[in-house]
């Protein structure tokens, strides 16, 4: 028999229920395994923490959106969100199954070349893009979507020296019933500045207009927010049609779809109060149908989605570092991942499961990242299982944008794998090195020796 | 007359003449028609008068008004041919014999427009009624004219050929004659040559060689005729040499071996067994005809002939199925056009008469019962088409499916399959539960709509109060007309589409193919065109681009100007036919390019005229154009096999074509754009036109096309190993 787990012995407050036979029982269960890969074999492999991404969770997550679009509206494109996750195999998993690249930098857009999407197929978004970056851009006949007048006049003089027709499409903002209204991206609609901007590059004749792009915000929790962006993109187009006599070819309703984490002072869990894929799909499509465009000039429908896309794929294992007890009382436990590499505790009340098996005791506590700094909080309050040193947790649906804004501070950022369909594992980005961060350092000549 | 009026006058006599003599062999071969008019002058006499007869008779129509197309096909005319011909080598030459010919000539033509008429009416032809009857009317009155006698020229018919061409030819005549062939082999070419009412076998020879050139089945299927009669003879212990002519003995069996072996009906290892049953049917006739009408003093011509033809064709037009022994659709005048045409048709156009039907849903859907389907398609319901939405690990649902929400399909846009009007919607009945069945009210919330007479289509299982139209609404194509439930016999969500010939919901159904879908299978895609999708498959609707279907859909009257390189510039015309048949005519070159424009596909059908011509290097590059930018379909089709220059391969084809192909042309396309390209002003395809022989294919021949702006920009060609790009204006 196994040798039973000591857990220190810990007075709790009463709580009055309904008595039970089995006693206090937890929602948890322990994970033990990732798509049948034993955690603790990976962690063995590959270290602590790793980052752990699931091939088969994206393809399917993917295809199911896809379905859901699909099913309602004859023309469907998806462009994957370079900045939610740019490691690039799993940028080429999108690839692969049929999404396009968005980028909103130059850099990105290296990247998105480097995978091997086509020029055409790559949206270029953001609002800083130099002269290089455009004129690679047009040269490749991406997708340029302008930000405000300045980059207009950039692009058209780009044009001129080019002697080349870019396509281009405007970013507009607008009030779509959500609080905080995103309108520093792009040009606003209700002020008139869009359809300025849009007679402006039709007057020009030096731009291609082909599309109408906004992205109203993120992790929205409405449905109607995105009926009423249609609604308003649709005004734009259809007006372009008949009064500038351009055809929109595509309208791009950018990003936002939520994934189904809980974000921070939510009262219940985000699988629970999210609207599914299909209810924003049928919003979309709806408010698309209903534009007024005849059957065979129906815009094609981009989507930029990103978080919804690649959240669930994503996990993140570590091991407990050290208990305390803090001056109030509470249970402390210090992981050795912190918000350095999880930047999402930010946002998200992470799940976090134990990989072994527990008692059914659970105690409120904070976790703490391994960081020398206060802000390091993964959780600022759960209820879990007690939790020794080198016990094993994962941290559920992390795959969008801890991967592109983790930081290199105090600690180095870990290995990252991919288990494929198969059940394989792949390095796909190696834990960083002293020697890969000081590659980039230069060190004055005095400043070589020191004496101490 | 001007000149300009002149020769375009002089040509249409000049195919009026030598259709009428192409027509005594079912050709319309030029070449062949000349080598006919040289051997009929074999015996100069007989010939100038058949010349005469012609002239007399195509004047003598045109002079009443006939069109220039009823007389330049030579139908009407050839019978008078064979009258001339017959009665010059009968009678002989006096002023009797002039006014003779002339009234006979005009009397062939009075009859054998009356006959054309009353019996093209019934789908048969006159063949050479008109002929048999005024000649053997003249023979008869003859007996009663003093002024015109019997002729024995043609029994003495060296003496002809002597005056023709001295002692040279008639040794040559001669050494012919002497040839030491057996009699059933020199019996075969006296036979050809007795259809020109000759005995000669240089005639035959010449004819047999022209008639080989023109089409290698009618020659084969004249050799069968001749075997079958000449083993019948024999077999019945030969017959009373008195009555039978050359005449008699071969080409009345010849002729039938060709009219029903290959040219009325599409020659197949069928036709040629029918010969072998119905050539003793012509035999008995020639015997029995031939004593009747030898006791009238005339010969039995070809009655035999005509009369056994048109029997036979007569049956076969009254049975209830065609699709065995197939009457020629179009007359082409030639069996292996007619062949190559009848088999490439039935392949890619036999489906022009169904209403294009797409499928009732956006994306990728999974037939789960198809026509006669094992659960409840049965009866006079099998067929029917239920579809379900499948995850990709063949779940219909997501955990834990036990509402309707859970089901992928559930409350999905469900789309009118054609334009029409709605005719019948039930909307009141709620969902079942997952693996409830409600038979009470089986076909749940239904629409039919109606989109022609008799042609309504059915979708069932819809959801409650989800109708987006309304009885009496007209719905297009495409349009969402209510959302997939869970109603009626329906134990978890799935869309039913019927199509039926009657307005009501659950009549029985009808099977009618779907006209364009994209059917997926380990992750190709196939274009269906015109059939039934599979229980099991994944199937989609083929998405069409607009740019494509603007360049492709050509208006009548509009004109596009072609130019290139080596070639003369050309025009072509967008016209339709008085049966709505869409052509581009090209004026320069007389040439004709008929073609299909369907929304989802472009296809030309057809081509007449010079093959130097670009119009028909435009023909070989859009043979078959899907005007849909979904870059994973590659089309394939098949030409024709005598579009193309002939060569010792395809004689060889011809040969042994009634029985077996072993040359294919293939078309392939495969368009350059992907999906969901955004280029506005530009779209292209690759054609390649591939030879397979044997199963082994080779490619010769790859062509471009350029949309520019939703118009035909260019397209490029090979030739003589270089590309040629011809640019396209309006």
């Amino acid at each position: 028999m196994q040798k039973l787990k000591y857990e220190s012995p810990v007075i709790q407050k009463m709580n009055a229920g309904l008595m039970n036979k089995f006693g206090t029982r937890t929602e948890y269960e322990p994970v033990t395994h990732i798509d049948g890969v034993s955690v603790n074999r990976m962690m063995a492999d590959y270290g602590s923490p790793l980052f752990v991404i699931s091939e088969r969770t994206i393809r399917q997550t993917y295809q199911n959106t896809v379905r859901a679009f699909k099913t309602r509206y004859p023309k469907v494109q998806f462009a994957w969100s370079y900045k939610t996750n740019y490691i690039n195999a799993v940028c080429k998993v999108f690839h692969q199954e049929g999404s396009w690249a968005e980028v909103v930098s130059g850099f990105e857009y290296q990247k998105a070349i480097g995978n091997g999407v086509p020029g055409n197929k790559i949206i270029f978004n953001g609002p800083e893009k130099t002269n290089e970056e455009l004129t690679l851009a047009i040269n490749n006949d991406s997708l340029i979507h302008i930000d405000h007048f300045e980059e207009m006049y950039q692009l058209i003089d780009l044009s001129e020296q080019l002697n080349k027709k870019p396509r281009v499409a405007i970013r507009v903002n607008m009030d779509t019933g959500i609080y905080p209204m995103w309108d520093r991206f792009g040009f606003n609609y209700e002020n008139g500045q869009a359809w300025s901007a849009l007679n402006k590059i039709v007057a020009s004749g030096k731009l291609q207009l082909t599309g109408i792009h906004c992205h109203i915000g993120t992790f929205m929790l409405s449905t109607e927010a995105y009926a009423i962006a249609v609604r308003k993109l649709g005004d734009l187009a259809y007006n372009c049609k008949t009064q500038l006599n351009t055809v929109i070819q595509y309208l791009d309703l950018g990003g936002g779809l939520p994934s189904a984490n809980t974000l921070r002072g939510a009262y219940l869990p985000g699988a629970d109060t999210m609207p599914s894929v299909d209810e924003f799909a049928e919003a979309i499509t709806n408010a698309l149908m209903n534009i007024g465009f005849a059957a065979q000039e129906l815009p094609l429908l981009i989507l930029e989605t990103g978080r919804a896309l690649i959240d669930d794929a994503g996990y993140l294992l570590g091991s407990v570092l050290a208990n305390k007890r803090l001056s109030d009382g509470r249970r402390a436990t210090i992981l050795d991942f912190g918000v350095n590499i999880l930047f999402t505790s930010f946002w998200y009340e992470h799940k976090i499961s134990p990989a072994q098996a527990f008692t059914h005791h659970t105690e409120d506590m904070v976790l703490y990242g391994p960081l020398c700094m206060n802000i390091d909080v993964v959780r600022q309050s759960v209820n879990l299982p007690l939790l020794n040193r080198g016990d094993k947790v994962v941290v559920h649906k992390v795959g969008a944008y801890n991967m592109t804004q983790w930081m290199q501070f105090i600690q180095m950022r870990p290995n990252v794998i991919m288990i494929d369909e198969k059940g394989n594992t792949h390095l796909i980005r190696e834990a960083e090195t002293l020697a890969y961060i000081e590659q980039v350092e230069k060190m004055p000549a005095h400043l070589q020796q020191i004496n101490l | 007359m001007k000149n300009n009026t002149v020769i375009p006058f002089l040509k249409y006599i000049g195919s009026a003449v030598l259709n009428s003599y192409g027509m005594l062999f079912f050709s319309k071969n030029k070449l062949f028609s000349l080598l006919i008019i040289l051997v009929s002058f074999f015996t100069p006499f007989a010939g100038a008068c058949g010349l005469i007869a012609v002239l007399i008779s195509i004047f003598a129509a045109h002079a009443i008004g006939f069109g220039k197309e009823q007389i330049q096909n030579g139908l009407l005319t050839y019978s008078v041919l064979l009258f001339g011909l017959g009665f010059g080598s009968n009678f002989e030459m006096g002023i009797a014999f002039v006014l003779l010919l002339f009234t006979g000539a005009l009397l062939t033509l009075f009859l054998s427009t009356t006959l054309n008429a009353i019996l093209n009416k019934r789908g048969l032809p006159a063949l050479s009624l008109a002929f048999i009857i005024s000649t053997s009317l003249l023979i008869i009155a003859s007996k009663s004219f003093n002024g015109i006698g019997l002729t024995h020229r043609h029994i003495y018919w060296y003496n002809e050929m002597f005056s023709l061409g001295g002692n040279n030819l008639v040794n040559l005549i001669q050494q012919f004659e002497n040839w030491s062939v057996p009699d059933y082999i020199a019996g075969f070419f006296r036979s050809m040559s007795a259809i020109l009412f000759q005995v000669n076998i240089a005639a035959g020879i010449i004819l047999s060689i022209g008639l080989f050139i023109y089409s290698r089945i009618a020659f084969i299927l004249m050799v069968l005729g001749y075997a079958v009669a000449l083993i019948f003879g024999y077999a019945m212990g030969g017959f009373e040499s008195g009555n039978m002519s050359y005449y008699n003995m071969g080409t009345n069996f010849m002729l039938v071996a060709v009219a029903l072996g290959g040219f009325y009906i599409i020659p197949s290892i069928r036709s040629f067994l029918w010969i072998m049953v119905v050539v003793p049917i012509a035999y008995l006739m020639v015997i029995g005809l031939g004593s009747i009408t030898f006791k009238m003093g005339v010969p039995v011509f070809s009655l035999p002939f005509c009369i056994t033809v048109i029997l036979f064709l007569h049956m076969l037009q009254s049975r209830k199925k065609q699709n065995k022994l197939v009457l020629t659709p179009i007359q082409y005048y030639s069996p292996e056009i007619n062949l190559y045409r009848y088999t490439n048709g039935k392949e890619r156009l036999l489906n022009e008469y169904y209403q294009p039907i797409s499928l009732p849903f956006m994306g990728e859907w999974m037939v789960s019962q198809g026509y006669e389907g094992s659960m409840t398609h049965k009866g006079e319901w099998s067929k029917a088409l239920d579809f379900v939405l499948l995850d990709n690990e063949m779940k219909t649902f997501k955990l834990p499916g036990n509402l309707p929400e859970h089901f992928y399909c559930y409350n999905k846009p469900v789309l009118s399959v054609a334009d029409g009007v709605v005719v019948e919607i039930i909307d009141n009945i709620e969902d079942n539960e997952i693996g409830g069945n409600n038979t009470q009210q089986n076909w749940g919330n239904s629409i039919v709509i109606k989109h022609a007479e008799g042609l309504y289509s059915q979708l069932s299982h819809l959801k409650k109060h989800s109708f987006k139209t309304v009885k009496g609404a007209y719905v297009k194509q495409g349009d969402i007309i209510a959302y997939c439930g869970n109603s009626g016999r329906s134990p978890e969500p799935h869309l039913h589409l019927q199509i039926q010939a009657t307005p009501f919901v659950g009549s029985k159904t009808l099977a009618y193919p779907v006209a364009f879908f994209n059917v997926r299978e380990n992750n190709a895609n196939t274009l269906k065109t015109y059939s039934t999708p599979k229980e099991g498959n994944f199937i989609s609707n083929i998405i069409p681009n607009t740019q494509l279907q603007n360049a492709y859909n050509f208006q009548p009257g509009a004109i596009i100007k072609v130019a290139a390189n080596n070639f003369a510039n050309e025009e072509w015309e967008v016209c339709t036919s008085i049966y709505n048949e869409t052509y581009f005519y090209c004026k320069e070159l007389n040439a004709f390019a008929y073609f299909i424009y369907k929304g989802t596909a472009f296809y030309f059908t057809n081509y007449f005229g010079p093959k130097n011509s670009l119009l028909f290097q435009f023909y070989e590059a859009s043979y078959k154009v899907l005007l849909s930018n979904n870059i994973a379909l590659t089309v394939t089709d098949y030409f024709p096999l005598n579009i193309f220059k002939p060569n010792a391969i395809n004689w060889l084809q011809d040969i042994v074509a009634p029985f077996y192909i072993f040359i294919k042309m293939k078309f392939e396309y495969a368009i350059q754009q992907d999906e969901n390209g955004l280029n506005n002003n530009k779209i292209g395809f690759t054609s390649k036109r591939s030879e397979i022989l044997f199963g082994k294919q080779k490619n010769i021949k790859t062509a471009t096309v350029t949309i520019q702006n939703g118009q035909l920009h260019s397209f490029t060609f090979q030739q003589n190993n270089q590309t040629i790009q011809a640019l396209c204006s309006n």
